[in-house]
């Protein structure tokens, strides 16, 4: 407290010891010392030997690097860890330096420090990074790469096909080059992030018995809770009902139509709508009693019989979601991503639920789907048709 | 070290370098990184509740 009042008792005065040409000059070096230490230390945290000083970095993420062409090409140029993940803009790069003040807890918190750790939570930190790279459209990328600078004639025929729309719409890099300079998450594969993500969401469904639930992926079922023998599949964004649980599995309930003819093993959704909910086993499908028989109509188009069945089976937990608002939203946006590429896509009640499957399966090769996102993407056309935006849905 | 009863004495020499490397060499330094790491906390909050992550800019 003395030192405090002698420092301000010293400070509120003019000083008569230290002459005025002093203080400025030492003062300015001061000044010109501290600016230059903070950006050199600034910089020295820019470094890849800094970024790879922690384990978790070096392990991982570093090594995977070192396999991809940001490390190593035939110009001989590479791209270090800041290079990608610090923002240019000061003020931004401000932030993420702050923002690295949480990979600092991780590190004293050991959130990362195992492979099975790192790989745990990777989809959430590429999401991350992703959801950053699209918010700038992916600015780090073309700090190097440029739309205007690429050579068309020295493209590959595929390279150029894929790479000029997207010219055009000075698209961002990261929507198609995930995994360019390290692994995907496993959940990915070479899957969709979209389908992924999905996946993600449905582990923190909370479940009830004998609520209505959407699938957020392709679900084996099973008769028995102990998933031992197989009984088929519902396909992803089928709605179903939560008739039991038991430890990790739940016994689902799945409203459908079937056809009354052939093994009856495909159920749909709807009366006389190919939009499919599931595929069964032979064997269950034509055991009768598996089934809970509700309503019978002709089809008078086809003149096949249908019945409105319900069938109950065991599947795992952990893969449904409330709502099914979000799924096609994503899939509404990948339809639209992949489809404007060459052409004007048409609205989905532009055709019936029935026209779908045809039109889609003759398209969807010129797209990179995979074919999960397919199943998705052609589900949310057949149900945002004509039969279902004009009817009572 | 003298006794500041007395507001009003003349600081010496010594307090007077003192106080003025103290207030150059650590004061101000350290104000200035905590202020512009504050900045940066701030914009990073904003980034997050608010405004999402940053745009394209220059």
């Amino acid at each position: 407290m003395k030192m405090i009042a002698t420092l301000w008792n010293t400070l509120k005065k003019p000083p008569v010891h230290i002459s005025l040409g002093v203080i400025i000059v030492a003062s300015f070096f001061a000044g010109v010392i501290f600016w230059g230490g903070f950006n050199t230390a600034m910089e020295y945290t820019n470094t890849e030997q800094f970024c790879v000083g922690c384990h978790e970095m070096e392990n991982n993420v570093y090594q995977e690097l070192q396999t991809t062409v940001h490390w190593e090409n035939r110009s001989g140029v590479r791209a270090i860890c800041s290079d990608c993940h610090v923002p240019h803009n000061w003020t931004d790069k401000m932030a993420r330096k702050m923002q690295a003040s949480k990979e600092v807890w991780g590190k004293i918190f050991g959130t990362i420090n195992t492979r099975e750790k790192f790989e745990a939570k990777r989809l959430e930190m590429a999401q991350r990074e992703w959801a950053r790279f699209k918010a700038n459209g992916s600015q780090e990328c073309r700090n190097c790469h440029n739309y205007d600078s690429m050579d068309w004639e020295k493209m590959s025929d595929e390279a150029r096909r894929m790479m000029m729309p997207a010219a055009e719409r000075n698209q961002s890099c990261m929507d198609c080059h995930k995994g360019i300079a390290h692994h995907l998450p496993a959940q990915m594969g070479s899957e969709d992030p979209l389908l992924a993500s999905l996946a993600q969401d449905a582990g923190s469904t909370r479940l009830e018995t004998g609520n209505l639930y959407f699938t957020a992926k392709a679900v084996e079922l099973f008769t028995d809770p102990e998933l031992t023998t197989p009984a088929g599949k519902v396909e992803m964004a089928t709605e179903v009902v939560i008739a039991g649980i038991q430890g990790n599995s739940v016994q689902i309930e799945i409203p459908s139509w079937r056809k009354e003819k052939g093994f009856g093993r495909v159920l749909y959704e709807d009366f006389g709508q190919n939009i499919i909910s599931a595929v069964l086993e032979k064997d269950i499908a034509q055991q009768d009693s598996a089934f809970d028989y509700r309503e019978k109509k002709v089809d008078e188009l086809t003149g096949l019989p249908w019945a409105e069945v319900s069938v109950k089976l065991w599947a795992e937990s952990g893969a449904y979601i409330n709502s099914p608002e979000e799924m096609w939203r994503s899939a509404e946006q990948t339809y639209r991503d992949a489809c404007s590429v060459c052409h004007t896509e048409p609205d989905p009640e532009h055709f019936s639920a029935n026209t779908w499957p045809a039109m889609f399966a003759g398209m969807v090769g010129f797209t990179n789907m995979g074919p999960g996102t397919q199943d998705l993407v052609l589900k949310y056309l057949q149900k945002h048709s004509s039969d279902y935006v004009e009817g009572s849905h | 070290m003298e006794q500041s009863r007395d507001q009003n004495e003349i600081p010496s020499a010594k307090q007077e370098w003192l106080s003025f490397l103290f207030v150059t060499a650590i004061l101000v330094p350290l104000l200035s990184v905590a202020v512009v790491g504050g900045y940066g906390f701030v914009v990073w909050m904003l980034q997050v509740f608010v405004f999402g992550p940053p745009g394209a800019s220059g």
